[in-house]
């Protein structure tokens, strides 16, 4: 969305002042806040922080209405001090304004020495923060806070042998480390401020409301005693510093370092206390020793990282130093915040960094949003986020791993508990991003060095094609889609595909299938199919094979299920293999044998799986299918039907994450799963399917399902339409024959109806030619002016044959296309003219009529083509 | 009475006065019990309420998907709201798959716009969001600073709507009007009435179709009630707003019949089209097992068609069935424990009767921001005073559409209907489903929660994220009702399962037995004399 579009904000990387300012203010002790405005601010930041810190969160409001607004939230201010005194006895209270409270310009000052003047008995410490949301993010209101603690507390106290630490937000954790940190080196210090145990409290049994842990405020009127400051925090203003501050009111000098994150920072951080007079303890030694160690150890891994990081400037630079150093490239830096001098302060080393991995493309930006963030990895080729957990919406979008280690973070637990401070908690970024890097090679790089290296190799040796378990070339799958004129559309016409008719048990009964024909949907058929043994299927392979050099494609389609005869299947694909090392194998089954045979199709080299799924649920299944045989037991019902879902469902798995390429077809079956198909392409695509394809069902006389109204084409294509959400749809199925040869619009079969693959050259005494108006090829059910194509059969009243298919334009698609109506009818008479009899579902007055002066007799019936077809030219 | 006593002890003689009113331990005695609600909360104490700003976007249109919601104002507000409500929406082919739910947009005014105004900065954000989402609709959210700077964000809405055809609508749902979010659902209610509702012709398809009002789909609800609507052959037009759509609001009024889940932020809505287009609602609560057959039922006798009923009537004999076996496991683990519940506006009552079906006993329970009605029921509305707060927020009145408007039944049948049982046009309120001694705090704050912990000694304590660690902390169970902790569907026959096993899992870790430090089972002697741990 870029740079120029700079009015809207599109989720957002930064949040208010108030949030930073009463996080500060959790870090001293006995303190509590209120938000000068309308009780929202307080409301939201509590439930934020509570999130994060897991921990219960107090917050008050003055709770200003809009009389407030109008007549000032004086009132208000000084009943809620009140009541907060009364309630929780505090012995600080930060008062921290919000945005309304700016805009309607309360002088906060003015109305807490109010305050104290009526309440003379009060010793609070009232702290006073100008925390407008607009001017600033937490960062700001962070620092103001501290700022506004030593501006209002510190005295010009006796000077002592002791130091101040003032740190920019860190967590509980770091903080218990840096304070264990200042001890072990036998510094005696005061921090500003001390989250360590406010907003990472123990168990007990009661709660307590008011904390006693933090930074108290008698230590924070001693600071201007103290002979140094050290201040961890890198782009802090000085107008906000609280360090510059004790300097400029009290004379204590400053020392200001980057938060201990990586080794330079953390070594610049020991050296700061080394001036400040402690002694650094063996163990630290040891600690840098095994953090560089681990570095050594890392640093393979972390070169291949490309890193955005995003999040308060302090910690971004943190991040990204310790990236430099490993040897990680980070690609995007960014922070919600102004902060120009984040972008200077890291230029340098985040290009030099590039330069070294040849790295082309960097973005540093401040004040971006997480749209800018989003559009910038993948521009970079970004391969790992760093931040808060709001990155978690572009790492899912872009399949990103994300290293939650900033506030906030929402959807995980233990943000209380984050530590990347100091060698130890360098430890937890640089194995976090080593450990990003190894994951992902583990998932991916099979696949790759496949693709590279080993895909020729296979192609070239059938038997190892036949052996390669170990390894799917997915390359070599996705030319064999490519070709596969089932799965890709562009090669529908050119490349042809044989299916072999070897497999005529089926071992479940569904609704829509009556036996004594092929299975209806798996593959198309009606005709009678001749099943051939494995060996008369080779030698039809290679007679075909022979007159069409372009088949790409054996397929086994049935008439049954081809797992149900797998010994024969097996057989077959092995003598064909063993001839021909790059035809494509392809098979489709109802997918109850799956499981047991997945591993054995691919040692097959079978690249392509059709699965039948019509549905997910038992319930539905158990409508659908009558019964399934499975290992010996007959099982009906919702027995039969959860079997066979869960066996479907499993086999899809274990192949597609194998790289098999597989096809689920869905029968859409009107009232009975239809609706339900949504939710079959979803589970099918995260079962890790390629495509589905939702095929209308086709009413067979005799089965079940023979009164079940047919999805028309418009409905169709609106299913389709709906589950194209979820996975690729296939609109150019043919539902083909379980015998069918050549392209899918010309089928060729009835040339090697017999094995010896001559044309059928039948006598042409008696025949006589019939056009049928059929849209799936096995039934009588179109309209005549809807006709795409004809199924021209010839019969001699005894036996039919089937001639060829015809296309030609429909005439009636809709009324814009009205005026070529004449000239559309005459296509159509033009395309049967040669035929003596024309059947279809229904023909109108007016071409009955034509068709009648043509000499052609026009039969509606709704019956199946070959039977239709007897009785038409019985009837002659 | 002893307990109420207890509760309002530490409060100075001020806000004791105050409290008092909000806090009532129920007697069912010759007096109706009452309560005072929907007055501003005290400063300082902790509230556990919102602005209206949150109740506007946040609640209201926040999950309308196919809309672009623009905060205006600074950007801690679009962060704050930003994905906190867990209202699913899942993306519809038939509104080109818009779901801005995931987004969160806003002008990030800064300070030389509070000084010089941010609408032109508001109309180039406006463009922007349009080059780059193309929605549907757009609204616009003021923040605090808006009202008070001058911004007309409607405006801007207008002329914005007027350059581009987009349907844009401005809420002037400043976070400091009224006393609590209640007054953003009302700004966002008028909005949807004024600019949406009756805008579409799409006439719904169903024999029987009604729109699902104040469900915000929160961990999938609303798509565990439609599934169970669609199975009795239902039809679901609209929902405000939870998966909802500025595309299906629009068609809502041609609906048969309106249904109210949350009363509280959604009543202004049904009321409105009642008038304008003679559509009845029905207060429903799908809230469960027995409650969600209550309400099928009652729409089953509105539609007054018998082949919808027995339809009905298997459905739930179907669904019962099925999660039979584990409501009884679960029942068995649960029953005779004590709850308390502390939510916004309608849950606090619907949750009672999902923990009434689990053999559980609610005692105590509040509200973060309803009204009198909600407590004692609609017959008390006119007996409310309006105070300034209230009235500072604008009421629309509509007139019967002459186009439009259709009843379904003379007065005479929704009377006969409403004596049949079918809730109609009315809400009972929350303290009628209670049991006597229980104690219901209107505007709980934190403190109090905490308190009532201590002294009711509840089981578990149903609240949001900010009770939620000082709850467990007292060793008493939590639950967030807000957000469900991550889980989710609690609504109808399926959810009723997942929430009786998600609270037998928060009553019976076995954690609870480890947090109890070994030394704190041996009595302590001051412990037995003072009287136990509430005084500690």
């Amino acid at each position: 969305m870029g740079a120029n579009l700079v009015n809207l904000n599109v989720n957002p990387c930064k949040m208010c002042m108030p949030m930073g300012a009463v996080t500060a203010f959790s870090g001293i002790q006995g303190c509590m806040s209120i938000l000068h405005g309308s009780q929202g601010c307080a409301t939201y930041i509590r439930r934020h922080m509570a999130t994060h810190y897991n921990e219960p969160v107090d917050i008050a409001s003055s709770s200003l209405s809009e009389q407030g607004t109008v007549f000032g939230g004086e009132e208000n201010l000084l009943k809620g001090l009140k009541n907060l005194i009364h309630l929780y006895h505090p012995e600080v209270i930060g008062v921290a304004t919000t945005c309304l409270a700016e805009t309607i310009g309360e002088d906060i000052h003015r109305i807490i020495d109010r305050f104290h003047s009526e309440n003379p008995e009060e010793k609070v410490k009232i702290i006073r923060v100008a925390s407008a949301g607009y001017s600033g993010t937490q960062y700001e209101g962070f620092f103001r806070a501290l700022r506004g603690l030593v501006e209002q507390l510190a005295e010009n106290a006796r000077k002592g042998d002791y130091i101040n630490v003032i740190t920019s937000m860190i967590s509980p954790a770091d903080t218990r480390w840096l304070k264990s940190c200042l001890r072990d080196v036998g510094l005696d210090f005061i921090l500003l401020p001390d989250l360590s145990e406010s907003l990472d409290g123990e168990y007990s049994r009661e709660y307590r409301r008011l904390k006693t842990t933090g930074t108290s405020a008698d230590d924070i009127a001693r600071m201007g005693g103290a002979r140094l400051t050290i201040e961890i925090a890198d782009y802090i203003s000085e107008e906000y510093s609280p360090a510059a501050y004790l300097e400029e009111a009290f004379g204590v000098p400053f020392l200001r370092i980057s938060l201990p994150t990586g080794i330079e920072s953390t070594d610049a951080f020991h050296a700061a206390l080394r001036s400040a007079g402690g002694s650094i303890p063996d163990e630290f030694i040891r600690e840098r020793g095994r953090y560089l160690d681990a570095m050594v150890d890392a640093h393979k891994f972390c070169a291949e990282a490309r890193v955005a990081v995003f999040g308060e400037p302090d910690f971004v630079h943190a991040v990204i130093k310790l990236c430099c150093e490993i040897g990680a490239v980070p690609v995007v830096v960014a922070t919600g915040s102004l902060c120009p001098d984040l972008i200077t302060g890291l230029e340098d080393i985040v290009k030099e960094a590039a330069a070294r991995l040849f790295v082309e493309t960097v973005v540093l930006r401040d004040d971006a949003d997480f749209d800018q963030i989003e559009a910038w990895c993948k521009e970079t080729g970004a391969n790992l986020l760093i931040g808060s957990s709001d990155g978690r919406r572009i790492a899912e979008k872009l399949s990103l791993p994300l290293i939650r280690c900033a506030f906030p973070i929402h959807d995980h637990i233990g943000g209380q508990r984050v530590r990347i401070m100091g060698y130890d908690g360098s430890h937890f970024l640089l194995e976090g991003i080593a450990n990003a890097m190894i994951d992902h090679t583990h998932a991916t790089y099979r696949r790759e060095i496949a693709e590279k290296y080993l895909a020729d190799e296979v192609s070239s040796k059938a038997s190892e094609i036949a052996l390669a378990d170990r390894f799917i070339d997915t390359r070599e799958i996705a030319r064999k889609t490519e070709t596969h004129p089932c799965y890709s559309c562009s090669s529908c016409g050119t490349h042809a595909r044989m299916h072999l008719p070897i497999a005529p048990k089926c071992n479940i009964q569904c609704n829509y299938c009556v036996r004594k024909f092929d299975c209806p949907n798996e593959s198309r058929p009606g005709v009678t199919t001749e099943v051939l043994k494995p060996r008369e299927a080779f030698e039809k392979f290679k007679t075909v094979k022979a007159q069409f050099p372009n088949l790409s494609v054996v397929g086994i389609a049935g008439p049954g299920d081809a797992l149900a005869n797998f010994a024969e299947t097996r057989e077959a694909l092995e003598m064909i293999r063993g001839y021909d090392p790059d035809i494509t194998f392809c098979l489709s089954t109802n997918g109850l044998m799956l499981p047991f045979y997945a591993e054995e199709l691919i040692r097959l080299g079978v690249t392509h799986v059709t699965v039948t799924m019509n549905t997910i649920d038992p319930d539905i299944g158990a409508k659908i299918y009558h019964h399934v045989d499975y290992m010996g037991t007959r099982l009906e019902g919702v027995a039969g039907a959860a079997v066979l879902l869960a066996n479907q469902m499993t086999g899809i798995r274990m192949l597609a994450e194998k790289g098999i390429v597989v096809k689920v077809n869905c029968v859409a079956m009107k009232g009975v799963n239809d609706e339900h198909l949504y939710d079959v392409t979803k589970r099918a695509q995260e079962l890790g399917a390629f495509i589905t394809n939702i095929m209308p069902h086709i009413a067979v006389i005799g089965s079940a399902f023979e009164g079940l109204e047919k999805l028309n084409n418009k409905e169709l294509e609106k299913l389709r339409s709906s589950c194209e959400v979820n996975i690729q749809q296939m609109r150019h199925c043919r539902q083909c024959r379980a015998d069918a040869i050549g392209t899918l619009d010309e089928d060729l079969s009835i040339q090697f109806r017999t094995s010896s693959g001559n044309p059928d050259k039948s006598d042409s005494k008696v025949f006589r030619r019939i056009a049928a108006a059929s849209k799936s090829g096995m039934i009588v059910d179109l309209h005549f002016g809807q006709a795409e194509e004809f199924y021209i059969y010839e019969s001699d009243g005894r036996s039919t044959s089937f001639i060829e298919k015809r296309r030609v334009d429909k005439y009636c698609t809709g009324a814009q296309e009205c005026d070529e109506h004449d000239n559309k009818m005459e296509r159509i008479l033009k395309a049967i003219a040669d035929c003596e009899v024309v059947l279809a579902l229904r023909i109108g007055d007016a071409p009955r009529k034509r068709l009648e002066r043509m000499g052609i007799l026009p039969v509606t019936t709704y019956d199946m083509v070959e039977s239709a077809v007897l009785t038409a030219v019985q009837k002659i | 009475m002893r307990e109420r006593e207890e509760l309002l002890d530490k409060y100075t003689a001020k806000v004791y006065k105050n409290r008092k009113q909000h806090i009532t331990q129920l007697e069912f005695g010759a007096e109706p019990d009452t309560i005072t609600a929907n007055t501003r909360a005290i400063p300082g104490t902790m509230t556990a309420r919102g602005c209206c700003y949150a109740g506007c976007k946040g609640v209201v249109v926040g999950p309308l998907k196919d809309v672009a919601v623009i905060t205006h104002g600074p950007i801690g507000c679009a962060f704050y709201s930003w994905g906190t409500r867990r209202n699913k929406a899942k993306n519809d082919p038939e509104s080109d798959n818009k779901n801005f739910v995931p987004y969160s947009l806003c002008t990030d005014m800064r300070p030389t716009d509070i000084v010089f105004g941010g609408e032109k900065k508001l109309e180039k954000a406006i463009e922007e969001v349009i080059d780059i989402f193309h929605p549907k609709c757009i609204m616009i959210c003021s923040t605090c600073p808006i009202g008070l700077i001058g911004d007309d964000v409607q405006a801007v809405a207008k002329r914005t709507e007027a350059q581009y055809g987009i349907k844009t609508i401005g809420f002037s749902c400043e976070g400091y009007k009224g006393v609590s979010q209640s007054a953003g659902h009302h700004i966002a209610n008028n909005g949807l009435m004024r600019y949406i509702i009756g805008t579409g012709d799409k006439k719904p398809v169903g024999k029987f179709t009604v729109n699902l009002l104040g469900e915000y789909n929160i961990g999938a609800d609303g798509w565990e009630e439609e599934r169970i609507l669609k199975r009795c052959g239902i039809d679901v037009v609209s929902v405000f707003t939870g998966d909802g759509s500025y595309e299906t609001l629009q068609n809502a009024h041609l609906a048969d019949l309106n249904l109210v889940m949350c009363h509280r932020s959604i009543n202004y809505v049904a009321e409105m089209m009642k008038t304008k287009y003679g559509m009845d609602w029905i207060k429903v609560n799908f809230i469960g097992v027995g409650a969600t057959c209550k309400s099928l039922r009652m729409i089953g006798k509105y539609f007054d068609d018998p082949e919808l009923i027995a339809r009905i009537e298997s459905v739930i004999a179907e669904e019962t069935e099925s999660i039979r076996e584990d409501m009884e496991n679960y029942k068995a683990k649960l029953k005779g424990k004590t709850a308390g519940i502390f939510v916004g506006g309608s849950r606090a009552h619907h949750y009672q009767l999902l923990l009434r079906d689990l053999g559980m006993e609610t005692i105590m329970a509040g509200y973060e921001f309803a009204h009198r009605d909600d407590y004692e029921g609609s017959a008390i509305r006119p007996f409310i005073k309006s105070d300034a707060d209230t009235k500072n927020i604008e009421e629309i009145t509509v007139e019967p559409d002459p186009e439009k408007y259709r009843t379904r039944y003379p007065e005479e049948m929704l009377v006969s209907l409403q004596k049949d049982g079918v809730e109609l046009d009315a809400y009972t309120g929350m303290i009628p489903d209670m049991i006597k001694g229980s104690m219901v705090v209107d505007d709980y704050n934190f403190l109090e929660v905490d308190q009532l912990g201590k002294i009711m000694k509840p089981d578990i304590i149903f609240s949001g994220i900010k009770d939620k660690y000082s709850t467990m902390k007292d060793g008493i169970g939590s639950r967030q009702l807000h957000s469900y902790d991550y889980s989710g569907p609690y609504s109808g026959f399926r959810g009723a399962v997942i929430f009786a096993r998600d609270v037998a899992m928060s009553i019976y870790t076995p954690t609870w037995r480890l947090v109890k430090a070994p030394w704190k089972n041996t009595p302590l002697l001051t412990g037995t004399i003072s009287g136990g741990e509430k005084h500690a």
